[in-house]
């Protein structure tokens, strides 16, 4: 089943459908295709039936808010009390929390339905999802391809019609590119707009929750509804957005000024750049300025993510040690003995690799020439930043170099893994907001996507100018129409 | 600059990370090309690189910091749920014998 937030709202507003009914849909797609898929990797139809019929009973009452009764999916990554939540690694194994995240707190008592949390890379580490203690999930466009990554599971979940909309977190771009790989919509908020309470931590300073959706309006949607400060969180800001973002989606680009970098068009694959160029020419045609515009610091941001999230993790992760939670080693002979054992065969490869890369630019001797260097270069690009958006109101930019990896590509090493991140992670070095919305297809039939990156806190204006390009390009989300797990 | 074994190792050390030999081998040959990507940092870009502000406070606001007062915590047994043979104290493997 497919369909939107508000079209679902209404049909529970005027009794059409009951939101336990809605469920029951939602389950029976799920037992059908995640088989294939993996989109999900714990599934709560328990809990999901009994919040649908407390859903049913707020209908009832009437007032009930917009998300009471949607049937959703939340990424492994983010806490549910007494629910799995296993960052899709061995060494949280079994681990349930005792909290709620934030968002799932505020969506909760909204009236959501959670059927499951969804399939991610290990730790949100990754570009395919692959990385998954549980196997990689299946992109619903192609099953032969990659979801990307890391919120793999909840794009896939999203675009199979598993989940009427889902939450993902983004670090370095992952919510917009498995929504770029598999024809959906995702929005990576400002840092700081929405609580990271209860957020699994990986890179802290970077780290940002947002919504995986079908189309736009449902993102703003759920934006409306997870956006806020928390004292919980102190990097989160009560900012005032005014109304409701999901209601003021209508605006005329004349007059617009858009900006085009060409750092963010280098070595970009040349069906994408045409798709974007075309979009570019929709936009120019409807009165927007288009300005050509200059990020030099562009061309190292890659490098500068990777020592600042790695840094930032080799920190955050050194708090699995097998004796609280998760994952313990069965034999050692000291204590000492029993982390390392316990670390060593919890975490995956590219765990690993970031763990060992974060502690040497930490380390005595490399501080100054990596990480302090690193935190330097962020400034710049935060400057260069500042300095467009004073003559820009939004940026378009690809949302990654390529459409969809193959399964199982053995042909990039981690290095070249790490180059196609190269039109995201400069968003989250500079903690603005973006959305990655389908712009066409490959001539392999594989989702493109295009990013539009606005500056902080002004989400209106970019999912402004998402939606008029959805609304006036007449390009929609993907449609899954059955694969098999090879 | 070419990393070693041994600095693998002492970094592994570091991490709490254990290797084999066979995945020491392989390691050190990605963990080269990483550095290597790392290194990449010291490219020259136009205009140079701005003044370091203060690394860090950029991301923190210190204007709205909540009252240093007790509030109700979570219940110990709740924390202490996902203890592996938890039974009032934390029970590991003897290893002094």
């Amino acid at each position: 089943m497919r369909a939107e937030i508000t079209e679902l709202a209404s049909k529970l507003r005027k009794r059409e459908i009951s939101a336990v009914e809605l469920t029951k849909t939602y389950i029976d797609a799920i037992e059908k295709r995640n088989p294939t898929l993996n989109s999900y990797v714990h599934l709560t139809f328990d809990t999901a039936l009994k919040a649908a019929e407390q859903a049913d009973q707020m209908l009832k009452e009437g007032d009930a808010p917009l998300l009471c009764g949607i049937p959703m999916a939340l990424k492994d990554n983010i806490c549910t009390d007494g629910l799995l939540t296993t960052c899709c690694s061995k060494i949280l194994d079994g681990f349930k929390p005792y909290y709620d995240a934030t968002v799932w707190e505020k969506l909760k008592a909204q009236g959501a339905v959670l059927l499951g949390k969804t399939n991610m890379d290990e730790f949100a580490m990754g570009s395919t999802s692959e990385t998954s203690c549980y196997g990689a999930p299946l992109n619903p466009i192609n099953t032969a391809y990659v979801t990307g990554g890391s919120s793999g599971g909840s794009a896939s979940a999203v675009c199979a019609g598993l989940a009427v909309y889902s939450l993902g977190s983004d670090t370095g771009g992952s919510i917009r590119q498995p929504a770029s790989f598999c024809g959906v919509v995702g929005l990576k908020p400002t840092y700081g707009a929405v609580s990271r309470y209860g957020l699994i931590a990986y890179g802290s300073s970077l780290d940002q929750i947002g919504p995986l959706t079908l189309n736009v309006k449902d993102a703003a949607i759920v934006f409306d509804a997870i956006k806020g400060g928390d004292k919980r969180d102190q990097t989160s800001v009560y900012h005032d957005y005014g109304v409701s973002l999901a209601e003021c989606l209508d605006r005329d680009v004349k007059g617009m000024h858009i900006g085009v970098a060409e750092e963010f068009f280098d070595g970009i694959n040349p069906e994408i750049k045409s798709k974007i160029v075309e979009a570019i020419n929709l936009f120019e045609k409807n009165g927007a300025v288009i300005e050509n515009i200059r990020l030099p610091a562009l061309k190292i941001a890659l490098p500068v993510y990777y020592i600042i999230a790695c840094a930032e993790a080799s920190s955050n992760l050194g708090r699995y040690d097998g004796i609280r939670y998760g994952h313990r080693a069965s034999s050692y002979t000291s204590i000492e003995d029993m982390i390392v054992k316990t670390r060593s065969e919890g975490f995956g490869d590219e765990v690993k690799r970031r763990i060992m890369l974060g502690t040497y630019v930490l380390s005595s001797g490399y501080y100054d020439a990596y990480y302090k260097k690193a935190c330097l270069i962020r400034e710049e690009i935060n400057r260069e930043f500042d300095a467009v958006f004073e003559k820009c109101d939004v940026l378009i930019a690809p949302t990654a170099p390529n459409t969809a990896f193959p399964l199982n590509y053995k042909g990039a090493s981690p290095v070249e893994m790490y180059l196609s991140d190269i039109c995201t992670v400069p968003i989250n070095i500079a903690g603005i907001p973006a959305i990655s919305i389908p712009c066409g297809k490959d001539s392999k039939g594989l989702p493109i996507g295009m990013q539009i990156i606005g500056k902080k806190f002004d989400e209106a204006t970019v999912l402004q100018t998402a939606y008029f390009y959805e609304q006036n390009s007449g390009i929609k989300a993907g449609v899954y129409e059955g694969g098999t797990r090879a | 600059m070419a990393i070693t074994k041994t600095e693998i190792e002492k970094l592994a050390k570091l991490a709490r990370l254990s290797f084999t030999d066979e995945e020491l081998e392989r390691f050190t040959a990605e963990f080269d090309e990483i550095i290597a990507f790392a290194d990449t940092i010291n490219q020259s870009i136009e205009g140079g690189t701005a003044e370091i502000r203060s690394v860090g406070a950029r991301m923190v606001s210190f204007d709205d910091l909540r009252s240093d007062e007790v509030v109700p915590s979570l219940p110990n047994d709740k924390i202490l749920s996902n203890v592996e043979g938890y039974n009032g104290f934390f029970s590991l493997e003897r290893s002094k014998k």
